[in-house]
Formats: C-alpha cells, structure tokens, sequence
C-alpha cells in the first residue's frame, strides 16, 4: 500500500507545554507518514499523546517544533483563515460527543460545511440529502439532534464529515458514547465510506477492539512512538 | 458564507433564548423610548417656541429706525431704501411714514355725522403691504390709479357721533361679553366700514380755519397684529405718495415748508428667510440705522431650547447605553454557553471572519428589533402625552403661550429613523466586545470532553 507520496507527513513534531514552572513533552519528536486510503488507528491510553498529536494533524494547536504536511502544504504555519479554508476542502471531522448543533435540524447540520463554502442552501441541502439517506438516516432528516438517539446523532455526524468529500477524515473516538452494538454498526459505516471514497482515514482511540477496524495501528505512550504495525492481507498485524 | 446564511443563522440563535432575546430587546426598547420622547419634548418645546414668536411679531421682518435726530445720522430716504432693497437675502423694503403731529380728523357716515381726530396713519408701499405680513380680514389688496385706504381692525370704533351727547357719543367694542371660546362678542360700531367712504380733513392748524379735505374710499380692513403697530388695531395705512400729498397740501396751507430732507420716520425690510436676518441686519446698522427685529430675542431662546435639547438627549442616552450593557451581557453569557459549537464551526472550516458577523449581527440585530419596536412605542407615548396636555391647560404646556397648539413631543421622522440606526448601531457596538471573544475561541474546543 506504501506509496511514493504521503497524504500527510509529520516531520520531527514536539509539543512541549507548561504547566506552571514544569515542562510537560505531550509528543516527543514525532516523523510519522500517512498515504492515501489508509485507515490509520492512533493508539494509546489517556495521557499518551495521541489527543495532542491529532490536535497538531488537525491544525487546530501549533506544534513546539516540527511541522505537519497535508498534501504537501504545512499547515504548522496556516494563518486562521487560511486553515478555515483548508478545512473547508480537505477536511472531515467525526467527533466523540457527535457535536451536531443543537439549533439545526439533521440536514441542516450535514450541510453546515458546505454552508461555511459558501454553497448555496438548496444544492447543500440536496446534498445533504443524499448523504443522510446513505446512512440510514432518511426519517431523520428534519429531526433537530435533541429528537434522535446517539448512535442517530453520529450517523448524522459522518454524514457531516463526508460531505464535502474531504481527503481526510479525523475521528476522535467516535464510539466513545455509544454501546457496543451500535460501535459495530458506526465503525463499519465508517470503514464503508473509506473504502468506497478512497478516503483516508485517522481514527484516534484508546479501544483496542476499535483499533482492528484499522489498516495500520500507530501506538503512542508519553509522546513516542513504540509500535506502528499493518495489517496484512490475512487480517493479522505485522 | 453568504448573507441569508449569516442571518438565519443568527436568527435561529437568538430563536432559540426566546426568553431572554425578549428581554435585552426590552431593555433596547427602553433605552430607544427614552431617547426618542426625550429629544422629542425638546423638538415640542422650540416649536412651540417659534410659534409663541411668530406670534410676537413676523420673524423675518427688520424695522429700521433713523440713528439719532442730529443733521448728521443717516436718513431713510428713497435711495436708502433702495440700498436695502439690495442686500443679500431681502425680498422686500419700504419706508414708513408716520408723520406726528398732524391735525388730521377723519370724518364718515352721511353728512360727516362720526368723526376721529385720534387715527395713527401710516403710509407704506401697498404693492408690499401683503409681502410686509399685513393681512387683510376683509376686502382685497387692490394697486390702481384710486387712492385706498386699509383700515385696522376696530377702527370703526374709534369714531364718536356728533349727534349725540357727550358721554354716550362712543361704542365701547369692550362692552360685549366674551364667549365661551374666548372672543370678544363686540357690539356693533356705528358704521360699517367697509362701506363708507372716508373724508380726510387736514386744518392750516392757524386762525385762517383753511382746511384741505379729500375722501378716500376703504380698500380692506386689516388684522389686528401687535408686531406691525398700530395701525393694524385703530389705525389705517395708505400709500405713500397719498399721503404725502396729504401732507404736502396741508404744508401749503399752514404756509410751513415741508422739510423734504427730513426722511422717512422708518422702514420695513423683509428677509426670504429667518437666516438672512442677522447679516441683512448688520449691513443695514452698518448704514447708519437702527434697528429691530425678532433675531435678538430668537438668539437666546433658541440657545437655550438647544441646550435643554442636548440634556434632555443625553439623559435618554444613558439608558441606552445600560441596554447596551445588556446586549454585551447577553451576548457573553450566550457565548459562553455556545463555546463548544464556535469551535465545532472552526473546525468545519467557518471563517473567523464569519464567527465576529454571526455575533455582531445578533447583537445588531437586537438593536434593530429594539429600535423598531421602541420608535412605535414612543409614537404611542408621544400621541398620548399629547392628549393628555391638550386636556390638562394647567399641565406641562402651561407656560406656553395661550393659542399655541399643546404638542408636548413632536417626532419628526428624521428622528424615528435616527432612533432606529442608533439603536443598530448601540446593538453593533456592545456586540464588538463579545464578537471578539467569540472570534478568540479555539477550534480546539470542539474535542475537548468533559
């Protein structure tokens, strides 16, 4: 699967923070590539950095030093309008707590990041339609996000996430609030989307039975790396 | 994001705190009805200012005097009249003649039977007379080869019957009672003026009893108009060269030489408007006049109904600015409590730009409900307060003048859409602060749990 180019590419990355007069290292010099297609866990327990290394992938923390490359651009040195508008055509977001906006109905949601492109309201809405019924989610798409159950809330949620057809889509423990059935049902919604785009994917947990739905496992513990493992073709890491 | 996108969205926010929304914008209307009935008891009171002095006397009418009586001080002649003819802004000049002294007695009715030797005559330019603020109850101003005269308005009561006996000669217009509405019900005069032809009888004022007589006939009768003198109440004005031949046969007679030099006794300038006034003023003082007009007592006034504008303002205002404390209260409270969703939209891709207009026009658009709802609500107040003055004679409006109509609080429109934008732009401006924060949010927040 290893390609020439990698979609992301995390170059010598740190993160140092201060907590008063002591220095906390969350991410201790990090070179990591990511390629087009893969479903990549990012794996550890709490406090192992993996939340601060999505952060700096995502862009929304600057690291201490190092940079990240998504498709060749280093988004360590975006300004705020130019990540917006990054975003706005690279990015998808699947978060733990779905964060749907409660003022918004199902499809108002989905289509909440073509709204930022400057989409007009009914082709996003179209759009968004279309998104919301392939995740099962068709008598639900006038519902605001206090009417619908969890696991509908983050169907709603990956509808978002997809809609703009993003190169890469970051899920924060996307299962976290939900049970087992339903984890089962949203990781396979999930890998169904990654593979029918070709969508990469950076999956963040500390579950390891969400980390099999994975390509690659990349284990984090105090800011290192120590394993990075894929799978191979009969299912079994390497 | 587009423009409709920005306002639904900020609508569906402040949609969602109905309560909440309801009161900062009380708070808005408040603040907005303060401001607008403030200003506008002020906008009342110089109204009724301008009325209560227009009343006093024409405001864009310039008396002129001669200086002082020596050989020197200027003289009001044709030619100085034609100079102020001249100065910027004047619509109209003319002399005034009113000659003292005169042994003048006015004769009417069928065989002289009613006389007056008390009539004050004034001689103007007629063709002017209307422009100069004279206005007419009856008859019509009419410039011929015939010699007119326009009486004042009780004239007719001035004169005294020969007929009868000392003591009961007169009519006492003041003799009638008054009615409810508060005129005077006079009881008729002795003639109709109107339709008697007056006879002008002028003495040699020596023993010889040579006399000059000439009967005119009555153009109009004027209104009675305390700012022009006089002759508008029991006097009459003619025209200029009338009288002055008047005069000048009665000199004749006395075998006095008329003094041709001597001027007119005064002059009438009238302005096109009340801000030519000073400047026509000064250039006519300049020429070696006195002069009178309304300006030195509009001056202050007005000064003074400013200043009480501006404070009666500036109170209003206060209580807009506490309605703007709470739009940047509710705006921060709702901020706080929407930390999560700003970074939620960062972190889809919303400008930073878009997260400060969603805000300001939220708080703008507060405003705008406010100032909508506050401008109507002070019509309300302002028609009702009217009411109520216009009920009440020993109310507020009492140190009105009496005969000015009673609007306490005029609200011109310019104010109502004043009112509107200011509100919009108080609503805005708390709003900066909050919007700010906003703005200042991380991305971050979107995966923080708790």
């Amino acid at each position: 699967m290893a390609q020439k180019r990698p979609i992301i590419h995390v170059q010598d990355i740190r993160k140092v923070y201060r907590m008063g007069e002591e220095e906390v290292v969350a991410l201790n010099r990090i070179n990591l590539k990511i390629y087009k297609g893969e479903v990549c866990c990012i794996f550890g327990t709490s406090g192992s950095g993996k939340s601060t290394l999505l952060n700096q992938l995502a862009g929304m923390e600057k690291p201490t030093s190092g940079r990240v490359l998504i498709q060749g651009r280093n988004i360590s040195a975006m300004s705020e309008e130019e990540l917006a508008a990054f975003r706005q055509r690279n990015i998808g977001f699947i978060f733990q707590s779905y964060n749907l906006l409660p003022s918004m109905t199902a499809v108002e949601n989905v289509a909440m990041p073509l709204m930022f492109r400057g989409v007009g309201k009914e082709i996003r809405e179209r759009q968004a339609r279309v998104l919301l019924e392939r995740v099962g989610l068709s008598h639900r798409m006038d519902h605001y996000p206090g009417q619908m159950s969890g696991g509908q809330q983050q169907r709603a949620g990956i509808a978002r996430a997809f809609v703009t057809r993003p190169q890469v889509v970051f899920a924060d423990e996307p299962t976290g609030n939900l049970d087992s059935r339903t984890t089962e049902e949203i990781m396979k919604m999930i890998m169904g989307f990654a593979r029918k785009y070709r969508e990469t994917i950076i999956l963040v947990t500390h579950d390891p039975g969400m980390a099999r739905f994975a390509d690659r496992i990349v284990t984090l513990k105090d800011g290192n790396i120590i394993g990075d493992e894929r799978k191979d073709e009969d299912g079994r890491y390497e | 994001m587009r423009t409709g996108d920005l306002l639904r969205v900020c609508l569906q926010n402040l949609l969602r705190h109905k309560a909440r929304t309801l009161l900062t914008v009380l708070g808005v209307v408040v603040g907005c009805c303060s401001v607008v009935i403030m200003i506008s008891i002020g906008i009342g009171m110089k109204k009724a200012q301008e009325e209560a002095l227009a009343q006093m006397g024409d405001l864009t009418i310039i008396q002129v005097y001669p200086s002082g009586k020596g050989a020197q001080s200027a003289r009001i002649n044709k030619k100085a009249v034609d100079q102020m003819k001249k100065l910027k802004g004047v619509e109209a000049a003319t002399p005034k003649l009113t000659e003292e002294g005169i042994p003048l007695v006015i004769y009417g009715g069928r065989d002289r039977r009613y006389r007056t030797a008390y009539a004050s005559v004034v001689g103007i330019d007629l063709s002017v007379a209307e422009t100069m603020g004279y206005r007419l109850m009856e008859g019509e101003w009419k410039t011929g080869k015939k010699d007119r005269v326009y009486v004042g308005q009780n004239f007719a009561y001035l004169f005294e019957d020969t007929k009868r006996p000392e003591g009961r000669n007169t009519v006492d217009m003041y003799s009638g009672s008054w009615t409810e509405d508060g005129t005077l019900d006079a009881p008729p005069p002795f003639f109709e003026v109107m339709k008697t032809p007056l006879i002008f009888e002028l003495d040699s004022g020596k023993e010889d009893g040579k006399k000059v007589a000439r009967e005119l006939e009555v153009g109009g009768r004027l209104k009675e108009d305390y700012g022009k003198g006089e002759e508008t109440f029991m006097g009459l004005i003619m025209s200029l060269e009338t009288y002055d031949s008047l005069l000048e046969q009665q000199a004749r007679l006395s075998g006095k030489q008329r003094d041709g030099r001597k001027g007119y006794q005064g002059a009438l300038v009238k302005v096109k408007d009340i801000r030519f006034v000073a400047q026509a003023e000064k250039e006519i003082q300049q020429m070696g006049f006195r002069t009178s007009s309304m300006e030195s007592i509009r001056k202050p006034m007005e000064q003074e109904a400013r200043q009480k504008q501006l404070m009666l303002g500036g109170l209003g205002t206060i209580s807009l600015f506490v309605a703007a404390l709470g739009i940047t209260n509710t705006m921060i409270m709702s901020i706080s409590e929407r930390t999560r969703e700003i970074g939620v939209m960062k972190s889809l891709g919303c400008f930073v730009r878009d997260v400060r207009k969603i805000f300001l026009l939220e708080a703008g658009c507060i405003g705008l409900l406010g100032g909508i709802t506050g401008t109507a609500v002070s019509y309300l107040i302002s028609v009702l307060m009217n009411f109520a003055a216009a009920r009440s004679p020993s109310g507020l409006s009492a140190d009105l003048p009496a005969g000015t109509a009673a609007r306490l609080s005029i609200i011109p429109w310019w104010l109502a859409l004043f009112a509107v934008l200011f509100s919009v732009a108080i609503g805005v401006g708390a709003g900066y602060y909050p919007a700010n924060r906003a703005v200042g949010i991380p991305a971050l927040e979107a995966i923080r749990h708790d």
